[in-house]
């Protein structure tokens, strides 16, 4: 049986990229999307697909705060690092980040 | 006014949750935890917005696949039902069986539509009538073992003669002639013989077979006929797909050709009620009996669904079958064609049953007793003079 295997997308490289800049640290849905500046429609199904793929981790967090929801916290995988180490030099080509940020963003 | 906004974005949230499947559920928690922490109101109602947009799309995702799968599900029991359930095996593996019953099926429905339609007790009648001869005739083909499918050929030319007389001497309306009078009753000849002579075609597509199609194409480019012209096209094309032959690509060329005159021909029949544009009138009747008029049309083309499982002996004459009744079923749908089965008209369910009754035989055929046993293949075998029809005994 073959796999179709999907270009990726220019979201998708930058949030592989937001998230190796975090290493070890987990990262928050909202501050994801504000770091990207990709908004949570398509931030969450990004994410979903990675966290199935094993590329990424979730889990559930407790608070540091009381009377605070536990939030769901993600980080890459040591298989999510190297996809996006290798994704890393596709972002420039399919132009600057800027352009593409500007479009999620007017999207 | 901040608490009202985030309360009111993540209901919005809660309640599209609900669509999601099990497994992407705490997603959507995480979405909506997420908002609380967003002190902006309209940051968290972007955010909230956003969310909804990508719960939806995924339950929608999901929904599509989950019906993917049932449908995948559904064909893959009927293609290896031979093995697995044995009342199924014995239906799927047996077309004939299953066109009957199909046919049979579909009349039923088409009778409950004309019905609540408050059509005339007449036409429920004619139905039935059409439905008891169709089955009897079924019935005598499946026993008549000793019709040889080597004189196929010259039954195709003959049916074709039939509709090239008809094309002539026919009674016309409106500029056609497609129909004979018997008695009070007024046949669509095409309708009649134009599936027998696909499936007879599909069994042994010879020499003389393709004199007796070219011979159809023009007479349904004579009378014109556009629906039928259409329907020839779309069986010897299904044929061509399944066994390419150049005597098939020399009639599929005729019958396209064929259609192509009836295109540019004018083709102004109006709608003639229970009749034509059933599909779509039914609806106004009542949903009910619109979806039960789409499954009897539906029904039509399942003995065509087995065609998968079956060997390459099989596999033309069924397809050829299935192109010829989905074209029919298309074409009523598209224009003022007669609606086949479900509405009223008797041609179209003796043109059913008839050409059910030639479709190979299936696992009786492999399986059964001496006597009616058919060589696998031996329908379509080099040797002109070797194969006879042995249809399989009914049930």
């Amino acid at each position: 049986m073959t796999t179709r295997k999907r270009a990726m997308s220019n979201p998708a490289r930058a949030l592989l990229a937001t998230l190796l800049d975090a290493g070890e640290r987990w990262s928050h849905g909202y501050e994801l999307a504000s770091r990207t500046a990709i908004r949570s429609g398509t931030l969450y199904p990004l994410l979903i697909r990675l966290e199935a793929q094993g590329y990424l981790e979730a889990e559930w967090q407790q608070p540091l705060a009381s009377g605070r929801p536990p939030r769901h916290a993600y980080r890459l995988t040591a298989a999510g690092r190297r996809l996006a180490r290798a994704e890393a030099g596709k972002l420039g080509q399919a132009g600057p980040i800027a352009d593409w940020r500007g479009r999620e963003a007017a999207s | 006014m901040s608490r009202l906004v985030h309360r009111l974005a993540s209901r919005m949230l809660a309640a599209a949750s609900a669509l999601l499947p099990s497994r992407l559920s705490p997603w959507a928690r995480a979405m909506e935890r997420e908002l609380a922490e967003i002190p902006d109101d309209g940051a968290a109602l972007m955010f909230a917005a956003g969310c909804l947009r990508a719960v939806l799309g995924l339950a929608i995702a999901a929904r599509l696949r989950s019906i993917g799968a049932a449908a995948r599900a559904m064909l893959l029991a009927t293609a290896s039902s031979t093995r697995r359930l044995p009342t199924m095996t014995r239906i799927s593996a047996r077309p004939r069986l299953l066109g009957l019953i199909c046919g049979a099926c579909a009349v039923a429905m088409g009778m409950a539509y004309m019905l609540a339609a408050g059509a005339p007790p007449r036409y429920l009648l004619v139905n039935l009538l059409a439905l008891v001869l169709g089955a009897t005739a079924w019935l005598a083909l499946g026993r008549t073992a000793s019709s040889r499918l080597a004189g196929a050929g010259f039954l195709v030319v003959a049916l074709a003669l039939a509709l090239l007389l008809t094309s002539f001497f026919g009674l016309a309306a409106d500029g056609a002639s497609r129909w004979v009078s018997v008695g009070p009753v007024a046949l669509q000849v095409s309708l009649i013989v134009l599936p027998v002579m696909l499936v007879l075609y599909a069994r042994r597509p010879d020499a003389i077979g393709t004199a007796g199609m070219i011979v159809a194409a023009l007479a349904l480019a004579v009378q014109p006929d556009r629906a039928m012209a259409g329907v020839l096209a779309a069986g010897l094309l299904a044929l061509l797909c399944a066994a390419p032959s150049r005597l098939a690509l020399t009639a599929a060329v005729a019958a396209l050709l064929a259609f192509g005159f009836t295109l540019v021909m004018p083709d102004a029949l109006p709608a003639t009620p229970y009749v034509d544009r059933v599909l779509f009138t039914a609806f106004d009747v009542h949903p009910l009996v619109g979806v039960a008029v789409l499954t009897g049309a539906a029904l039509l083309a399942v003995p065509c669904l087995v065609a998968a499982s079956k060997g390459a002996a099989e596999r033309p004459a069924l397809l050829a079958f299935g192109g010829c009744w989905l074209s029919v079923v298309v074409a009523a749908a598209l224009g003022n064609y007669p609606t086949p089965l479900v509405g009223y008209g008797g041609s179209a369910v003796l043109g059913y049953l008839l050409s059910v009754a030639l479709l190979p035989g299936g696992a009786r055929q492999a399986g059964g007793s001496a006597a009616t046993r058919a060589r696998p293949g031996a329908d379509r075998g080099s040797d002109p003079t070797a194969p006879e029809l042995r249809v399989a005994q009914p049930a």
